[in-house]
Protein backbone atom coordinates (compact mmCIF):
# COMPACT_ATOMS: atom_id res chain seq x y z
CA UNK A 1 0.00 0.00 0.00
CA UNK A 2 2.87 2.46 0.99
CA UNK A 3 4.62 3.59 -2.32
CA UNK A 4 8.14 1.85 -1.47
CA UNK A 5 8.87 2.61 -5.18
CA UNK A 6 8.61 5.98 -5.59
CA UNK A 7 11.90 6.58 -6.76
CA UNK A 8 12.64 9.77 -4.59
CA UNK A 9 11.44 10.75 -1.07
CA UNK A 10 8.80 14.09 -1.10
CA UNK A 11 10.21 15.29 2.21
CA UNK A 12 13.47 14.18 3.86
CA UNK A 13 13.51 15.15 7.33
CA UNK A 14 17.46 14.15 9.15
CA UNK A 15 18.63 14.60 12.20
CA UNK A 16 16.59 18.05 12.45
CA UNK A 17 15.81 19.65 15.75
CA UNK A 18 14.93 22.78 17.39
CA UNK A 19 15.14 24.83 20.38
CA UNK A 20 13.14 27.06 22.52
CA UNK A 21 14.00 29.73 25.02
CA UNK A 22 12.22 28.29 28.17
CA UNK A 23 10.84 31.53 29.33
CA UNK A 24 9.69 33.78 26.65
CA UNK A 25 10.65 37.11 28.57
CA UNK A 26 13.93 36.18 29.27
CA UNK A 27 16.68 38.56 28.61
CA UNK A 28 18.16 38.08 25.28
CA UNK A 29 21.63 39.61 24.23
CA UNK A 30 22.96 40.55 20.99
CA UNK A 31 25.61 38.01 21.26
CA UNK A 32 23.08 35.49 22.15
CA UNK A 33 21.17 36.58 18.97
CA UNK A 34 24.31 36.70 16.63
CA UNK A 35 25.53 33.21 17.62
CA UNK A 36 24.17 31.18 15.26
CA UNK A 37 23.02 27.89 15.07
CA UNK A 38 26.03 25.65 16.31
CA UNK A 39 26.62 27.04 20.08
CA UNK A 40 25.82 25.36 22.79
CA UNK A 41 22.37 25.16 24.53
CA UNK A 42 21.86 27.35 27.11
CA UNK A 43 20.19 25.80 30.55
CA UNK A 44 17.08 28.15 30.10
CA UNK A 45 16.57 26.84 26.73
CA UNK A 46 15.02 22.79 25.86
CA UNK A 47 14.59 21.06 22.44
CA UNK A 48 10.62 20.65 21.18
CA UNK A 49 12.11 18.04 18.48
CA UNK A 50 15.35 16.63 18.29
CA UNK A 51 17.20 14.30 15.97
CA UNK A 52 13.72 13.78 14.13
CA UNK A 53 14.29 11.61 10.84
CA UNK A 54 11.39 11.09 8.83
CA UNK A 55 11.71 10.22 5.03
CA UNK A 56 7.85 10.71 2.89
CA UNK A 57 7.47 9.59 -0.27
CA UNK A 58 4.84 10.47 -2.82
CA UNK A 59 1.41 9.64 -2.27
CA UNK A 60 1.95 8.14 2.00
CA UNK A 61 -0.59 9.70 4.38
CA UNK A 62 1.00 10.26 7.38
CA UNK A 63 -0.85 10.54 10.77
CA UNK A 64 1.37 12.42 13.54
CA UNK A 65 0.26 11.25 17.43
CA UNK A 66 1.29 12.56 20.82
CA UNK A 67 0.11 14.28 23.64
CA UNK A 68 0.17 18.14 23.64
CA UNK A 69 2.97 19.86 23.44
CA UNK A 70 5.02 16.67 22.23
CA UNK A 71 6.05 18.48 18.94
CA UNK A 72 3.89 17.89 16.46
CA UNK A 73 2.51 21.20 15.28
CA UNK A 74 6.63 21.91 15.44
CA UNK A 75 7.02 18.87 13.23
CA UNK A 76 4.48 20.54 10.99
CA UNK A 77 5.84 23.59 10.72
CA UNK A 78 9.37 22.99 10.14
CA UNK A 79 7.77 21.06 6.80
CA UNK A 80 5.70 24.01 5.60
CA UNK A 81 8.98 26.13 5.70
CA UNK A 82 7.71 28.09 8.22
CA UNK A 83 10.32 27.56 11.09
CA UNK A 84 13.59 26.65 10.18
CA UNK A 85 15.14 23.81 12.06
CA UNK A 86 18.43 24.66 14.08
CA UNK A 87 20.04 21.49 13.28
CA UNK A 88 19.70 18.96 11.17
CA UNK A 89 17.86 19.60 7.69
CA UNK A 90 14.06 19.55 6.40
CA UNK A 91 14.35 19.17 2.51
CA UNK A 92 10.64 19.52 0.86
CA UNK A 93 10.08 18.71 -2.73
CA UNK A 94 7.09 20.26 -4.32
CA UNK A 95 4.93 22.87 -3.08
CA UNK A 96 3.21 22.69 0.26
CA UNK A 97 -0.46 23.66 0.81
CA UNK A 98 -0.57 24.32 4.81
CA UNK A 99 -3.86 24.29 6.64
CA UNK A 100 -2.07 25.77 9.61
CA UNK A 101 -3.46 28.64 10.81
CA UNK A 102 -5.31 29.05 7.80
CA UNK A 103 -7.13 32.51 8.38
CA UNK A 104 -4.10 34.24 9.48
CA UNK A 105 -3.39 35.78 6.81
CA UNK A 106 -6.97 37.55 5.55
CA UNK A 107 -7.53 41.33 5.99
CA UNK A 108 -10.56 42.44 7.91
CA UNK A 109 -11.16 45.43 5.82
CA UNK A 110 -10.43 43.63 2.37
CA UNK A 111 -13.49 41.98 0.87
CA UNK A 112 -14.10 38.07 0.05
CA UNK A 113 -12.95 38.20 -3.83
CA UNK A 114 -9.87 40.36 -2.70
CA UNK A 115 -9.33 38.33 0.05
CA UNK A 116 -9.83 35.21 -2.06
CA UNK A 117 -7.21 36.51 -4.66
CA UNK A 118 -4.63 37.71 -2.00
CA UNK A 119 -4.30 34.64 -0.34
CA UNK A 120 -4.36 32.45 -3.38
CA UNK A 121 -1.71 34.49 -4.90
CA UNK A 122 0.45 34.46 -1.63
CA UNK A 123 0.05 30.62 -1.50
CA UNK A 124 1.43 30.49 -4.84
CA UNK A 125 -1.41 30.45 -7.56
CA UNK A 126 -0.70 32.30 -10.50
CA UNK A 127 -3.51 35.17 -11.76
CA UNK A 128 -5.06 32.31 -14.30
CA UNK A 129 -5.50 29.42 -12.04
CA UNK A 130 -6.96 31.97 -10.12
CA UNK A 131 -9.92 33.39 -12.20
CA UNK A 132 -10.16 29.72 -13.79
CA UNK A 133 -10.72 28.26 -9.87
CA UNK A 134 -12.45 31.38 -8.61
CA UNK A 135 -16.13 30.01 -8.35
CA UNK A 136 -15.54 26.68 -8.03
CA UNK A 137 -13.43 28.19 -4.11
CA UNK A 138 -16.75 30.83 -3.70
CA UNK A 139 -19.37 27.75 -4.32
CA UNK A 140 -17.00 25.36 -1.65
CA UNK A 141 -16.93 27.97 0.82
CA UNK A 142 -20.84 28.95 0.03
CA UNK A 143 -19.46 32.24 0.26
CA UNK A 144 -21.52 33.43 -3.09
CA UNK A 145 -23.74 36.03 -1.43
CA UNK A 146 -21.34 37.70 0.09
CA UNK A 147 -18.37 38.01 -2.20
CA UNK A 148 -18.23 42.05 -1.70
CA UNK A 149 -18.81 41.80 2.16
CA UNK A 150 -15.83 42.92 3.84
CA UNK A 151 -13.78 39.89 5.87
CA UNK A 152 -14.68 41.12 9.25
CA UNK A 153 -18.40 40.65 8.76
CA UNK A 154 -18.16 37.17 7.86
CA UNK A 155 -19.16 34.71 10.89
CA UNK A 156 -15.77 32.76 11.87
CA UNK A 157 -17.86 29.45 10.61
CA UNK A 158 -17.26 31.32 6.87
CA UNK A 159 -14.10 32.53 7.77
CA UNK A 160 -12.83 28.98 8.34
CA UNK A 161 -14.64 28.17 5.07
CA UNK A 162 -13.25 30.34 2.83
CA UNK A 163 -9.94 29.32 3.89
CA UNK A 164 -10.04 25.53 3.75
CA UNK A 165 -11.67 26.60 0.14
CA UNK A 166 -8.78 28.43 -0.95
CA UNK A 167 -5.90 26.25 0.84
CA UNK A 168 -7.53 22.72 -0.60
CA UNK A 169 -7.44 24.57 -4.17
CA UNK A 170 -3.95 24.99 -3.98
CA UNK A 171 -3.16 21.64 -5.83
CA UNK A 172 0.02 21.43 -4.27
CA UNK A 173 1.78 17.76 -4.05
CA UNK A 174 1.59 18.12 -0.16
CA UNK A 175 -1.10 18.98 1.69
CA UNK A 176 -0.59 19.67 5.71
CA UNK A 177 -3.20 19.69 8.15
CA UNK A 178 -3.27 21.01 11.93
CA UNK A 179 -6.46 20.39 13.46
CA UNK A 180 -8.13 22.66 12.00
CA UNK A 181 -11.00 20.28 11.23
CA UNK A 182 -12.21 20.44 14.29
CA UNK A 183 -13.94 23.80 13.39
CA UNK A 184 -16.94 24.44 11.61
CA UNK A 185 -20.13 22.69 11.48
CA UNK A 186 -20.33 19.24 10.95
CA UNK A 187 -22.32 19.46 7.15
CA UNK A 188 -19.06 21.54 6.24
CA UNK A 189 -16.99 18.66 8.16
CA UNK A 190 -18.16 16.11 5.91
CA UNK A 191 -17.10 18.35 2.88
CA UNK A 192 -13.87 19.07 4.03
CA UNK A 193 -13.31 14.96 5.04
CA UNK A 194 -14.54 14.35 1.15
CA UNK A 195 -12.13 16.90 -0.38
CA UNK A 196 -9.23 15.54 1.71
CA UNK A 197 -10.37 12.27 0.68
CA UNK A 198 -10.29 12.99 -3.05
CA UNK A 199 -6.73 14.85 -3.08
CA UNK A 200 -5.75 11.46 -1.61
CA UNK A 201 -6.77 9.60 -4.17
CA UNK A 202 -5.64 12.00 -6.31
CA UNK A 203 -1.92 10.88 -5.07
CA UNK A 204 -1.23 14.03 -2.53
CA UNK A 205 0.79 13.35 0.23
CA UNK A 206 -0.37 13.99 3.77
CA UNK A 207 0.78 15.18 6.63
CA UNK A 208 -2.38 15.26 9.45
CA UNK A 209 -1.95 16.36 13.10
CA UNK A 210 -5.12 15.08 14.93
CA UNK A 211 -6.18 14.14 18.24
CA UNK A 212 -9.33 12.37 16.87
CA UNK A 213 -8.29 8.23 16.45
CA UNK A 214 -11.38 8.10 13.97
CA UNK A 215 -9.89 10.74 11.81
CA UNK A 216 -6.14 9.33 11.66
CA UNK A 217 -7.64 5.97 10.83
CA UNK A 218 -9.59 7.06 7.66
CA UNK A 219 -6.76 9.19 6.36
CA UNK A 220 -3.48 7.75 7.25
CA UNK A 221 -1.66 4.74 6.61
CA UNK A 222 1.34 5.72 8.25
CA UNK A 223 1.61 6.78 12.01
CA UNK A 224 4.68 9.27 13.89
CA UNK A 225 4.51 8.85 17.19
CA UNK A 226 6.15 11.86 18.99
CA UNK A 227 7.01 11.57 22.79
CA UNK A 228 9.17 14.25 24.66
CA UNK A 229 10.79 15.41 21.80
CA UNK A 230 11.83 12.41 20.21
CA UNK A 231 10.24 10.26 17.37
CA UNK A 232 9.65 6.98 19.52
CA UNK A 233 7.45 5.22 17.03
CA UNK A 234 7.84 5.34 13.10
CA UNK A 235 4.82 2.35 12.23
CA UNK A 236 1.45 1.68 10.50
CA UNK A 237 -1.02 4.36 12.16
CA UNK A 238 -2.76 0.91 13.62
CA UNK A 239 0.37 0.33 15.07
CA UNK A 240 1.18 3.61 16.51
CA UNK A 241 -2.47 3.93 18.00
CA UNK A 242 -2.01 1.06 19.58
CA UNK A 243 1.21 2.25 21.37
CA UNK A 244 0.01 5.45 21.94
CA UNK A 245 -2.99 4.14 23.66
CA UNK A 246 -0.87 1.42 25.97
CA UNK A 247 1.58 4.31 26.95
CA UNK A 248 -1.28 6.53 27.83
CA UNK A 249 -4.39 4.66 28.37
CA UNK A 250 -6.69 6.87 26.77
CA UNK A 251 -7.63 7.48 23.00
CA UNK A 252 -5.67 9.82 21.21
CA UNK B 1 -1.68 -0.59 -7.01
CA UNK B 2 -2.44 1.97 -9.20
CA UNK B 3 -0.27 5.02 -8.45
CA UNK B 4 -2.18 8.36 -9.42
CA UNK B 5 -0.13 11.79 -8.93
CA UNK B 6 -0.78 14.94 -8.98
CA UNK B 7 -2.64 16.83 -11.75
CA UNK B 8 0.24 17.96 -13.77
CA UNK B 9 1.79 21.04 -11.67
CA UNK B 10 1.94 24.39 -13.55
CA UNK B 11 5.59 24.77 -15.12
CA UNK B 12 7.82 25.81 -11.74
CA UNK B 13 8.19 29.15 -11.31
CA UNK B 14 11.82 30.45 -10.24
CA UNK B 15 12.35 32.16 -7.20
CA UNK B 16 12.31 35.60 -8.60
CA UNK B 17 9.17 35.47 -10.14
CA UNK B 18 7.96 34.17 -6.71
CA UNK B 19 9.04 37.18 -5.21
CA UNK B 20 7.89 39.48 -7.65
CA UNK B 21 4.37 38.20 -7.40
CA UNK B 22 4.26 37.95 -3.48
CA UNK B 23 6.01 41.73 -3.37
CA UNK B 24 3.54 42.71 -5.81
CA UNK B 25 0.59 41.40 -3.76
CA UNK B 26 1.67 42.43 -0.39
CA UNK B 27 1.95 46.25 -1.72
CA UNK B 28 -0.71 46.28 -3.68
CA UNK B 29 -2.90 44.64 -0.67
CA UNK B 30 -1.05 47.51 1.63
CA UNK B 31 -2.23 50.00 -0.45
CA UNK B 32 -5.65 49.54 -1.22
CA UNK B 33 -6.21 48.61 2.54
CA UNK B 34 -5.53 52.58 3.08
CA UNK B 35 -7.33 53.57 0.24
CA UNK B 36 -10.19 51.21 0.87
CA UNK B 37 -10.71 52.52 4.61
CA UNK B 38 -10.32 56.24 4.81
CA UNK B 39 -12.30 59.00 2.64
CA UNK B 40 -9.36 60.65 1.53
CA UNK B 41 -7.32 58.29 0.62
CA UNK B 42 -4.65 59.33 -2.25
CA UNK B 43 -4.70 62.80 -0.27
CA UNK B 44 -3.18 61.78 2.47
CA UNK B 45 0.09 60.84 1.04
CA UNK B 46 0.24 64.34 -0.24
CA UNK B 47 -1.53 66.32 2.62
CA UNK B 48 1.36 65.26 5.51
CA UNK B 49 4.12 66.79 3.42
CA UNK B 50 2.38 69.41 2.23
CA UNK B 51 0.96 70.65 5.63
CA UNK B 52 4.67 70.43 6.99
CA UNK B 53 6.11 72.56 3.84
CA UNK B 54 3.59 75.50 4.22
CA UNK B 55 4.60 75.40 8.03
CA UNK B 56 8.29 75.55 7.16
CA UNK B 57 7.66 77.82 4.47
CA UNK B 58 5.93 80.09 7.23
CA UNK B 59 7.97 80.01 9.97
CA UNK B 60 11.48 80.40 7.19
CA UNK B 61 10.24 83.32 4.93
CA UNK B 62 7.57 85.08 7.11
CA UNK B 63 8.73 84.90 10.40
CA UNK B 64 12.55 84.56 9.99
CA UNK B 65 14.59 85.60 7.48
CA UNK B 66 15.07 82.98 5.61
CA UNK B 67 19.38 82.55 5.10
CA UNK B 68 19.39 79.24 3.78
CA UNK B 69 18.26 76.64 0.96
CA UNK B 70 16.89 78.53 -2.52
CA UNK B 71 13.94 80.40 -3.83
CA UNK B 72 11.67 79.63 -4.27
CA UNK B 73 11.96 78.21 -1.30
CA UNK B 74 8.61 75.73 -0.89
CA UNK B 75 10.41 74.23 -4.10
CA UNK B 76 13.06 73.75 -1.96
CA UNK B 77 11.48 72.22 0.78
CA UNK B 78 9.57 70.06 -0.93
CA UNK B 79 12.25 68.26 -2.98
CA UNK B 80 13.73 67.54 0.38
CA UNK B 81 10.60 66.48 1.95
CA UNK B 82 8.75 64.21 -0.47
CA UNK B 83 11.23 61.92 -0.09
CA UNK B 84 11.76 62.23 3.74
CA UNK B 85 8.24 61.43 4.10
CA UNK B 86 9.00 57.84 2.12
CA UNK B 87 11.98 57.55 4.29
CA UNK B 88 10.31 57.74 7.50
CA UNK B 89 7.25 56.51 6.68
CA UNK B 90 8.94 53.07 5.50
CA UNK B 91 11.54 52.98 8.74
CA UNK B 92 9.13 53.53 10.91
CA UNK B 93 6.94 51.08 9.48
CA UNK B 94 9.25 48.46 9.09
CA UNK B 95 9.50 48.45 13.13
CA UNK B 96 5.94 46.64 13.14
CA UNK B 97 7.02 44.70 9.53
CA UNK B 98 6.99 41.44 11.47
CA UNK B 99 4.75 42.19 14.39
CA UNK B 100 1.46 43.30 11.87
CA UNK B 101 1.30 40.86 9.81
CA UNK B 102 2.56 37.89 12.57
CA UNK B 103 -0.37 35.48 11.48
CA UNK B 104 0.97 35.82 7.82
CA UNK B 105 4.58 34.97 8.70
CA UNK B 106 3.43 32.40 10.48
CA UNK B 107 1.25 30.56 8.07
CA UNK B 108 3.39 30.87 4.70
CA UNK B 109 6.47 30.37 3.17
CA UNK B 110 7.16 33.93 1.58
CA UNK B 111 10.59 34.53 1.10
CA UNK B 112 10.67 36.74 4.66
CA UNK B 113 12.53 39.52 3.00
CA UNK B 114 9.37 40.30 1.19
CA UNK B 115 8.13 41.94 4.76
CA UNK B 116 10.11 44.68 4.57
CA UNK B 117 10.35 45.04 0.41
CA UNK B 118 6.56 45.49 0.16
CA UNK B 119 6.69 48.62 3.17
CA UNK B 120 9.48 49.75 0.95
CA UNK B 121 7.59 49.03 -2.14
CA UNK B 122 3.83 50.64 -0.86
CA UNK B 123 5.51 53.53 0.46
CA UNK B 124 7.73 54.40 -2.83
CA UNK B 125 4.59 54.40 -4.85
CA UNK B 126 2.91 57.00 -2.57
CA UNK B 127 6.45 59.32 -2.99
CA UNK B 128 6.13 58.55 -6.45
CA UNK B 129 2.16 59.70 -6.83
CA UNK B 130 2.77 62.48 -4.84
CA UNK B 131 5.98 64.06 -7.34
CA UNK B 132 3.03 65.62 -9.20
CA UNK B 133 2.60 68.39 -6.31
CA UNK B 134 5.57 69.48 -6.57
CA UNK B 135 5.69 69.61 -10.29
CA UNK B 136 2.27 72.28 -9.35
CA UNK B 137 4.55 74.41 -7.30
CA UNK B 138 7.36 74.48 -9.68
CA UNK B 139 4.73 75.51 -12.14
CA UNK B 140 3.44 77.73 -9.71
CA UNK B 141 6.47 79.81 -8.74
CA UNK B 142 7.97 79.78 -11.98
CA UNK B 143 11.12 77.45 -10.92
CA UNK B 144 12.64 75.69 -14.15
CA UNK B 145 13.15 72.07 -14.73
CA UNK B 146 16.90 71.15 -15.65
CA UNK B 147 18.65 68.53 -17.03
CA UNK B 148 19.31 67.46 -13.36
CA UNK B 149 16.03 66.00 -13.76
CA UNK B 150 18.00 63.34 -14.96
CA UNK B 151 19.23 62.56 -11.61
CA UNK B 152 15.97 61.46 -10.56
CA UNK B 153 16.18 57.52 -10.96
CA UNK B 154 19.07 57.30 -9.74
CA UNK B 155 18.16 59.55 -6.69
CA UNK B 156 14.89 57.01 -6.16
CA UNK B 157 17.55 53.63 -6.57
CA UNK B 158 20.05 55.00 -4.40
CA UNK B 159 16.93 55.68 -1.79
CA UNK B 160 15.21 52.35 -2.15
CA UNK B 161 18.63 50.15 -1.61
CA UNK B 162 19.54 52.79 2.04
CA UNK B 163 15.65 52.19 3.12
CA UNK B 164 15.66 48.45 2.65
CA UNK B 165 19.08 47.95 4.27
CA UNK B 166 18.36 49.91 7.40
CA UNK B 167 14.55 47.82 7.12
CA UNK B 168 16.31 44.67 6.92
CA UNK B 169 18.76 45.99 10.36
CA UNK B 170 15.50 46.80 11.97
CA UNK B 171 12.50 44.78 11.11
CA UNK B 172 14.01 41.55 13.04
CA UNK B 173 15.62 43.06 15.73
CA UNK B 174 12.85 45.19 17.05
CA UNK B 175 11.32 41.61 17.38
CA UNK B 176 13.62 41.24 20.47
CA UNK B 177 14.20 44.33 21.63
CA UNK B 178 10.88 46.35 21.49
CA UNK B 179 12.45 49.46 22.76
CA UNK B 180 13.78 49.84 19.31
CA UNK B 181 10.60 50.95 17.85
CA UNK B 182 10.33 54.45 20.34
CA UNK B 183 14.23 54.48 19.47
CA UNK B 184 14.07 54.35 16.14
CA UNK B 185 10.91 57.16 16.79
CA UNK B 186 13.49 59.65 18.60
CA UNK B 187 16.33 58.70 16.05
CA UNK B 188 13.98 60.05 13.07
CA UNK B 189 13.15 62.73 14.55
CA UNK B 190 16.49 63.75 15.23
CA UNK B 191 17.47 62.92 11.68
CA UNK B 192 15.15 65.22 10.17
CA UNK B 193 16.90 68.62 11.54
CA UNK B 194 20.28 66.60 11.11
CA UNK B 195 19.23 65.90 7.62
CA UNK B 196 19.28 68.85 4.91
CA UNK B 197 15.70 68.92 4.63
CA UNK B 198 15.09 72.59 5.83
CA UNK B 199 18.61 73.53 4.94
CA UNK B 200 21.13 72.92 1.96
CA UNK B 201 24.39 70.86 2.57
CA UNK B 202 25.90 73.76 1.41
CA UNK B 203 24.10 75.62 4.55
CA UNK B 204 26.05 74.12 7.01
CA UNK B 205 29.25 75.52 8.44
CA UNK B 206 32.67 74.71 6.87
CA UNK B 207 33.64 71.74 8.53
CA UNK B 208 30.46 70.04 9.40
CA UNK B 209 29.69 69.71 5.18
CA UNK B 210 32.05 66.44 5.08
CA UNK B 211 30.61 65.31 7.96
CA UNK B 212 26.47 65.62 7.18
CA UNK B 213 27.67 64.06 4.09
CA UNK B 214 28.01 60.92 5.33
CA UNK B 215 24.08 60.66 6.35
CA UNK B 216 23.82 58.77 3.00
CA UNK B 217 20.12 61.52 2.89
CA UNK B 218 21.90 64.46 2.46
CA UNK B 219 23.85 63.21 -0.69
CA UNK B 220 20.59 61.20 -1.97
CA UNK B 221 18.61 64.97 -1.36
CA UNK B 222 20.53 66.82 -3.35
CA UNK B 223 20.59 64.20 -6.57
CA UNK B 224 16.02 65.40 -6.39
CA UNK B 225 17.29 69.07 -6.22
CA UNK B 226 19.18 68.68 -9.00
CA UNK B 227 15.84 68.70 -11.12
CA UNK B 228 15.43 72.45 -10.08
CA UNK B 229 18.92 73.35 -8.46
CA UNK B 230 21.71 71.69 -10.13
CA UNK B 231 24.40 73.84 -8.56
CA UNK B 232 23.62 72.25 -5.23
CA UNK B 233 24.56 68.78 -6.99
CA UNK B 234 26.84 67.62 -4.78
CA UNK B 235 28.94 64.66 -6.33
CA UNK B 236 31.06 63.97 -3.26
CA UNK B 237 28.00 63.75 -0.64
CA UNK B 238 26.40 61.43 -3.66
CA UNK B 239 29.25 58.84 -4.04
CA UNK B 240 29.29 59.00 -0.25
CA UNK B 241 25.28 58.57 0.03
CA UNK B 242 26.01 55.20 -2.67
CA UNK B 243 28.76 53.87 -0.40
CA UNK B 244 26.91 54.15 2.99
CA UNK B 245 23.63 52.75 1.41
CA UNK B 246 25.47 49.87 0.43
CA UNK B 247 27.25 49.53 3.47
CA UNK B 248 24.11 49.44 5.15
CA UNK B 249 22.30 46.93 2.65
CA UNK B 250 25.17 44.49 3.45
CA UNK B 251 24.57 44.69 6.92
CA UNK B 252 21.16 44.52 6.72
CA UNK B 253 21.45 41.41 4.92
CA UNK B 254 23.87 39.61 7.36
CA UNK B 255 22.15 40.49 10.27
CA UNK B 256 18.54 39.51 8.92
CA UNK B 257 19.79 36.22 7.52
CA UNK B 258 21.31 35.59 10.77
CA UNK B 259 18.40 36.54 12.83
CA UNK B 260 15.58 34.97 10.70
CA UNK B 261 15.42 31.75 12.40
CA UNK B 262 14.88 33.05 15.62
CA UNK B 263 12.43 35.97 14.28
CA UNK B 264 10.23 33.00 13.41
CA UNK B 265 10.39 30.98 16.31
CA UNK B 266 9.36 34.50 18.59
CA UNK B 267 6.31 36.29 16.98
Amino acid sequence: MIETSSPSPVITVSGAGIRFRRNRRGRRSFKDLFAGAKRRSLPNEFWPLRRIDVTVHAGESIGVVGRNGQGKSTLLKLVAGVMLPDEGRVEVHGGVAPLIEITGGFVDDLTVRENLTLTAGLHGMTRAEIDARFDEMIDFAELADFIDTPYKHLSSGMKVRLAFSVISRLEEPILLVDEVLAVGDKGFREKCYARIDELLAGGRTLFFVSHNERDLKRFCTRGLYLDKGALVLDAPIDEVLAAYNRDYGSTP
Amino acid sequence: MLVTFASPARPPRTPAQVYRQTLWLLTTRDLRVRYSTSALGYLWSVLDPLVMAGIYWFVFTQIFDRSVGQEPYIVFLLAGLLPWVWFTGAVSDSTRAFIKDAKLVRSTRLPRSVWIGRIVLAKGIEFVLSIPVIALFAIIMGAPLTWGVLWLPLAILLQAVLIVGIGLIVAPLVVFFRDLERAVKLILRFLFYASPIIYGLADLPDGLELWGSFNPLAGIITLYRASFFPELLDLRAVVIAAIMSLVLLGIGVLVFRRTVRAVLKEI
